[in-house]
């Protein structure tokens, strides 16, 4: 078996949101046939996960807001697409037409609107695979250009007006030059985008005279702020740490005057994972208070009142802030900082001393130390093997619980462990310290299966179905201030065919798995799902928000690149609608099975077989709280139905509705493209959700 | 000469002088008898202070007196050369079972290991001279270290009475010893004279004891003087300073000698700065005439090299030269430490130092970042101390912080505490890890002391493999001392610290220390390598051997030199302008009539091969070839390589020594000259390519229309920064338009003047490249 396409009697649905432009209409032209079983000529690598879509860049990066901006697109497994999106809903594209009004391939016309405000948004791409992984998109409000011809030399460097951004890409083993004018006082500052927009470019700039030689060199991601010693011609040289270059090498360069006492503006940027658990739920945009400096000793100490909202820095070498506060015996306060989660490269640590006055002595104990919180689940260790998500949902930033021994004072030290010799005010810090407030942050990624053989390259799992497959989402949950209930999951506003189903995050769990579910005959369609958890909390219903994960860039060699994973704007749900899946496992009867607690339950399931699998056997785990324990079992995967079997009595699940599926990976013969050899290919099968309701054992 | 054979001449001849007119005595014994002191010569000359010793009235009496273990026998086996490393003391089982501290630090362990273990076989009271240690010691029994006591020696006797008496431990309330006395300290010697010198033990009670007989003798400079084990130093006839150690008990002193040439210097090049002062005035010192100042050719190429690693274009050989400006060397100094290339060139320098060593493919990032990280605070003049305090206790992770990449490289906290104390300290604390250092003071807790500053290093992993997060790990600083297992304290260089708080990184204290502006070590070090890169040969040498048994061949203008680099804010850039500036570096390398010999007190400059990125940038700028290194930009040049790993395809900077990275020693790096060297320049393929590469010098010059003499200028400025002499522009000329030859070897006559080719320039280049002219800096 091949390529999984449907049948050319298959019906292309509405694509939700895509197809009134006529555009679009003319790109989903229906596709022939092509489930045919070819032979295998050529054994080839094996290949990780069926092929998903993936935007990998665009050129430019972004726009000025008010502009039309030409671009040019490369993309991984898109196939006849039918349009770009954008998360900020004013920015439209259309093709780019030759002279003939056909549209060239890969070239879009972006307008945005000039009220986008300036800031960082995600690009995707819909095709027959459905929606593609994500790509930054910046706007600001500066006149742009593109670099266009290479400028890896000081004779060809390309002009930089003070007050642009050039959207360039880096060529392997150079150094880009710029060249710029400025007059004697002005206040130069230059920034380089990169990491931030999803670039794999760790960036070095340098300042150099009009003759290229250095005058002031920034390796660290920060910016040159120069104010110019006399009129004249400078040069800026841009290169990677190592010198790479290439397809995902790409950066904004910007070169904006500022006057002289003006702050630097903030560089928008993707949020990393692991800040998906700030800030807690209703912090208000501003603290309330601020850090008032000296306060780096027990003298020195800032006396603070609780509950307290406060914003300081790690302004200094070692720095070490200190605040006393008075607290009661018994009550019970939860402190809670962050530094790392608000993008700053350090890690907070804090101790909580008693101090009891005798005359003139002083004397302290220690009642709390806080230091690094660790991620809901063991991440992987990024070894040639998994051993857990690739995503590290910790953070060095700080959470705990002081529980006043005694009435009095109590003095409060915080340090950056990453801040010995390190002066800068921009390491910000946001300590909260409150009565327990019990809630809970979410974030979800697409289940990866575990492989040895170090490949990161599948782990960009956007959400494109394929007809009568399922896919499993991982959800992470963050509990805060002593929440340990359970967390129901849903997943709405979904395209037409698909369904969801949450498994729910157990009490005191951490983990929970969403199965998404397309139809066999599901149309192609794409919806911006609204990913939600809810619970109960002091007797209220909560709802939060579950934003998806996923790595910047699709990583074939983790030995070489280390993969970065970051949080996205949106949860787009799409099906393809031109291939089906290679295997469909579901419950032979679709009804809730209800079984008596100690019993034993036998799960009849039917398999609809599309693809060729090496092998004839699937091993299966199970999915769903309290069930995970059930042992491994096999099935056919030649068979058109086989059986589960639970032993509750060994389970012990908890009486009440459990939704449950069984997962396992398999190697299918796929074909990406006509004329390609098909490839093994190791794929993840799930089955459809199974809904099981445990009766209380004495009920019987 | 063996350690056995340096035991074996200090047995045989310590007791047959006869020249000797002082009275020597049993050494275990009459020494401590003060009967008075006598005036004493050493083959015929004073010895300044003379030495109290016995009267040899007393001798019966030392017969009967009680031998102590600590100050009797084990001064005897240490002379003897029993507990040497290479013999009884070898780590792990010693020889055959018979193990001894080493050089006696551990007289317990010692007076186990010869009187109670092996069932006490070693000792035989009821015949002492049966004893298995005299027998072996003698070689009466077969011994593989061969006859170390001579049976009719002093010490030989001590040891059979000490037997005798019961092999005593001793009283323990006797005297110990406070310190080592050389008589003289110091002196003034003739090139080839001698200078006995005496060694004089300290004791606990006041009492003091002439131990010349079992002291140990070192000279720090053998080419200089020799010392016997008598004491006795013999002068070479090269002038300068040469210091002896004297050992004993693992007391050090130290016998300072200058050796003058004695010529009157009534002239020296202009005093510009106190180096000058402190040159000139020891050259006056010791009688040696300074060669003149270098022309200007030479000048700018020297410090060309020496400042930014390069040869001088010829466009600025051309300006220099041309050049009236009464301070033009100053300019150019100025311009040359402003200049990318300075940073490049001290960059390679100190990430060499500091292990950026690329094991692994992945390692690159990081060395990238390291070594950038060294090159910008170079280019930005970040103060010394500054720049060693954000290494010492870098934090986070290696992107945000390179520094922290040391980490990666250092990870225990002994390698932390050697490399930091050997390349910032110039003191190699190694031996102290298991034993007393042997050459200092330093002990096992003066060791694990620097290590507990090392010992709350925090390690997170990163998603790279092999590299950690570093951050400093709350709680109380400490090591443990392997052989007591005592808890140590942070201690610098033995100098207790006001107590570490928990919250507080001890790294930072140490640099704190380290800064201060009395620290008698870290300006030092730092001055004292600098002033070997300028000059070839430290003030102390090796460079990262600072001792008081190694004192400095010109102290004062070491102390000067610090105190300049300490007030200027630990500016390296000043330091390396006040070098440069100095007459001293000035110099030109061809000797006068007298000093030829001096090879340590910079009479004239120390000519030295240019090392391997040195050169091979020579070659590329002379050939106008570039080399092509992986990962890095085309034109990159090998100064500015930022780790090792371009070694393994480049034999050319294999040949030419650049080092693995893998040292704190600045001896990786190989700067003796070898065959392969050699051949490699005059056979070698990649050579050979430079030369003939298309649009590379040789072309250009072949296809240019400016007169001949014009080319012939341009190259020997490119590779000389000076113009050719007319003899060498006629040989040139005359080369470059040979006739071409007849198949029989004859020259064909043409009608037109011979227009060389570009074969004929690529043949003068590598004629230029193979001049030691081309290849020194001098």
């Amino acid at each position: 078996m091949s390529r999984f396409p449907r049948s050319s009697t298959s019906t292309h649905g509405a694509v939700t949101r895509w197809l009134s432009a006529a555009w679009l209409r003319t790109a989903l032209l229906p596709i022939a046939g092509l489930l045919l079983v070819l032979p295998l000529p050529i054994a080839s690598a094996q290949r990780v996960c069926l092929p998903l879509p993936r935007l990998l860049s665009t050129m430019p990066m972004g726009g000025q807001a008010g502009t039309e901006v030409e671009i040019k697109i490369t993309t991984e497994y898109v196939t006849e697409p039918v349009g770009l999106h954008f998360s900020h809903p004013g920015i439209t594209s259309a093709p780019k037409l030759d002279d003939s009004g056909n549209p060239i391939p890969n070239e879009y016309i972006v307008a945005i609107p000039a009220d986008c405000p300036p800031g960082i948004y995600e690009a995707r791409i819909m095709s027959q695979l459905g929606i593609s992984s994500s790509r930054v998109f910046s706007v600001d409000q500066l006149p742009e250009v593109t670099q266009t011809s290479p400028n890896t030399s000081l004779e060809t460097a390309l002009e930089l007006p003070v007050g642009s951004i050039c959207n360039s890409q880096m060529t392997d083993r150079s150094i880009d030059h710029y060249r710029f004018t400025a007059r004697e006082g002005q206040r130069c500052l230059i920034h380089c985008a990169s990491r931030s927009i999803d670039s794999k470019l760790d960036p070095v700039l340098i300042l150099a005279d009009e003759l290229g030689r250095d005058l002031v060199v920034e390796r660290r991601g920060g910016v040159i702020d120069y104010t110019v010693p006399a009129d004249g011609t400078y040069v800026i040289k841009v290169h990677e740490l190592t010198f790479k270059g290439g397809a995902g090498y790409f950066y904004r360069l910007s070169l904006r005057e500022l006057e002289a006492d003006q702050p630097h503006p903030l560089f928008a940027s993707t949020r990393d994972v692991s800040s998906f658990s700030w800030p807690p739920t209703g912090l208000a945009e501003t603290a309330e208070s601020t850090e008032v400096e000296p306060n780096h000793s027990a003298e020195l100490a800032q006396t603070i009142q609780l509950p307290c909202d406060l914003a300081g820095s790690f302004a200094t070498a070692a720095d070490v802030d200190t605040y006393q506060f008075q607290a009661t015996k018994g009550d019970v306060w939860w402190i809670e900082v962050a530094s790392a989660r608000l993008g700053r490269p350090t890690n907070p640590s804090l101790i909580v001393q008693q101090v009891v006055q005798d005359g003139d002595k002083e004397t302290t104990t220690e009642v709390l130390q806080l230091t690094d919180i660790p991620s809901p689940v063991k991440p992987s260790s990024n070894g040639y093997a998994y051993d857990g998500p690739p995503y590290d949902g910790g953070t060095p930033d700080l959470l705990g619980k002081l529980e006043v021994p005694a009435d009095g004072l109590y003095r409060l030290q915080l340090t950056d462990l990453f801040g010995g010799t390190r002066t800068d005010p921009a390491n910000v810090y946001r300590l909260v310290i409150r009565k327990a407030e019990p809630d809970f942050a979410l974030v979800a990624w697409g289940l990866h299966m575990e492989l040895r053989n170090g490949d990161r390259n599948a782990l960009t799992k956007p959400i494109a179905l394929r007809g009568g497959g399922t896919v499993a989402l991982e959800v992470i949950a963050f509990r805060r201030d002593g929440f340990a209930g359970p967390i129901e999951l849903t997943l709405d506003g979904l395209p037409d065919g698909v369904t969801a189903s949450g498994l729910r995050i157990g009490p005191g769990s951490n983990r929970g798995i969403v199965l998404v579910t397309a139809h066999q005959d599901a149309p192609q369609g794409l919806t911006f799902a609204q990913f939600r958890g809810h619970a109960e909390i002091d007797g209220q219903p909560v709802t939060r928000d579950c934003p998806a994960a996923a790595p910047a860039w699709p990583i074939t060699d983790s030995w070489g690149e280390v993969p970065r994973t970051r949080l996205e704007a949106e949860v787009p749900v799409s099906v393809g609608g031109f291939e089906v899946a290679p295997i469909t496992i579901a419950p032979a009867d679709p009804a809730v099975l209800e079984v008596v607690g100690n019993e034993t339950l036998t799960i009849p399931l039917k398999h609809v077989i599309r693809g060729e699998f090496s092998g004839s056997i699937l091993q299966l785990r199970t999915f769903g709280h309290g069930f995970e324990a059930n042992p491994r079992f096999d099935v056919s995967l030649t068979a058109d139905a086989s059986e589960a079997v639970l032993d509750l009595s060994k389970l012990k699940p908890t009486p009440g509705d459990h939704v449950i599926a069984f997962y396992g990976s398999a190697v299918v013969k796929h074909r990406y493209a006509d004329g390609e050899a098909p490839q093994d290919t190791a794929e993840i099968v799930v089955t459809e959700p199974i809904t099981i309701r445990v009766q209380p054992t004495e009920s019987k | 000469m063996t350690p056995r054979d340096i035991g074996r001449r200090s047995l045989s001849r310590s007791h047959s002088r006869s020249h000797r007119t002082l009275v020597r005595l049993a050494p275990a014994v009459l020494g401590w008898l003060l009967l008075g002191s006598i005036g004493t010569t050493l083959h015929g000359q004073a010895v300044a202070d003379p030495v109290t010793v016995a009267d040899s009235a007393d001798a019966e009496r030392v017969d009967s007196a009680p031998i102590h273990f600590v100050n009797d026998v084990v001064p005897i086996l240490t002379k003897a050369g029993c507990n040497m490393g290479v013999c009884h003391a070898k780590a792990g089982n010693g020889q055959n079972g018979f193990q001894l501290s080493l050089l006696g630090f551990e007289p317990l362990e010692d007076y186990e290991s010869l009187v109670k273990q092996a069932r006490g076989r070693r000792l035989f009271p009821a015949v002492p001279e049966q004893s298995l240690l005299l027998l072996k010691a003698t070689n009466r029994m077969s011994h593989v270290g061969g006859a170390r006591l001579d049976p009719d020696s002093e010490s030989y006797q001590v040891l059979v009475r000490w037997i005798e008496q019961g092999a005593p431990w001793g009283d323990p309330a006797a005297a110990e010893l406070v310190s080592l006395e050389v008589r003289p300290d110091r002196g003034t010697v003739l090139p080839g004279g001698e200078q006995p010198i005496a060694a004089i033990a300290h004791y606990s009670d006041g009492s003091q004891r002439d131990v010349t007989d079992l002291a140990l003798f070192e000279s720090n400079d053998k080419a200089m003087a020799e010392v016997d084990e008598s004491g006795l130093v013999t002068v070479a006839d090269i002038p300068g300073k040469v210091a002896v150690m004297v050992r004993y008990q693992g007391k050090i002193s130290v016998f300072n000698a200058s050796v003058p040439l004695g010529v009157t210097v009534t002239e020296t090049p202009p005093i510009r700065n106190f180096i000058d002062v402190g040159v000139f005035d020891n050259l006056r010192e010791i009688g040696v005439p300074p060669s003149e100042l270098c022309d200007d050719e030479t000048f700018l190429r020297r410090v060309s090299l020496d400042i930014a690693g390069r040869l001088p274009t010829a466009q600025e050989a051309n300006e220099f030269l041309a050049s009236d400006a009464p301070d033009k060397r100053d300019q150019v100094i100025d311009r040359l430490l402003r200049s990318p290339e300075y940073a490049d060139f001290f960059a390679n320098k100190w990430t060499a130092l500091l292990k950026n060593r690329r094991d692994d493919a992945s390692d690159i990032t990081s060395n990238f970042a390291f070594h950038a990280w060294v090159r910008d605070s170079l280019l930005a003049n970040v103060p010394y101390d500054q720049w060693v305090r954000e290494l010492l206790a870098a934090t986070g992770t290696i992107l945000t912080n390179p520094p922290v990449a040391w980490y990666k490289r250092v990870k225990q906290p002994i390698e932390q505490l050697e490399d930091v104390a050997q390349l910032f300290l110039g003191v190699r604390m190694q031996c102290a890890q298991c034993h007393h250092h042997p050459f200092e003071r330093w002990s096992q807790d003066d060791y694990y002391g620097m290590a507990a500053f090392f010992s709350q290093i925090g390690r997170k992993p990163t998603a790279t493999r092999g590299e950690d997060m570093i951050f400093h790990n709350r709680g109380t600083a400490q090591a443990t001392n392997i052989k007591t297992g005592q808890p140590i304290r942070p201690a610098a260089m033995g100098e207790t610290l006001p107590e570490i708080a928990a919250d507080q990184d001890p790294r930072l204290k140490l640099a704190d220390w380290m800064s201060d502006p009395e620290n008698p070590f870290f300006a030092k070090a730092l001055v004292n390598r600098y002033w070997k890169h300028f000059f070839r040969r430290g003030l102390i040498e090796p460079e990262d051997d600072i001792r008081d048994s190694n004192p400095p061949t010109n102290p004062e203008l070491l102390r000067a030199l610090e105190e300049h680099f300490v007030s200027s804010g630990y500016d390296l850039k000043s330091l390396i302008r006040e070098i440069t500036r100095s007459s001293a570096y000035q110099l030109s390398a061809i000797p006068n009539e007298y000093n030829l010999a001096d090879t340590q007190n910079y009479s004239r400059y120390y000519p030295r091969r240019l090392q391997a990125e040195m050169m091979l940038d020579a070659i590329d700028d002379l050939a106008g070839s570039q080399t092509d290194f992986p990962n890095l930009p085309r034109g990159t040049r090998a100064i500015a390589l930022p780790d090792n790993s371009y070694n393994r395809a480049s034999p050319f900077l294999r040949v030419f020594g650049r080092p693995e990275n893998s040292s704190v020693c600045e001896c990786e790096r190989t700067q003796t000259s070898s065959l392969a060297q050699s051949l490699h320049l005059m056979n070698a393929a990649d050579v050979k390519a430079k030369l003939a590469q298309a649009g590379g010098r040789a072309d250009r010059l072949a296809q240019a229309d400016a007169p001949l003499e014009d080319r012939i200028d341009e190259l020997y400025l490119a590779a000389f920064a000076r113009r050719p002499t007319a003899e060498e522009q006629t040989i040139a000329i005359e080369y470059l338009t040979e006739p071409p030859l007849d198949a029989d070897g004859n020259p064909i006559a043409t009608a037109e003047p011979i227009k060389p080719n570009a074969e004929a320039f690529q043949d003068l280049i590598w004629a230029l490249i193979n001049a030691k002219e081309f290849l020194f800096n001098h």
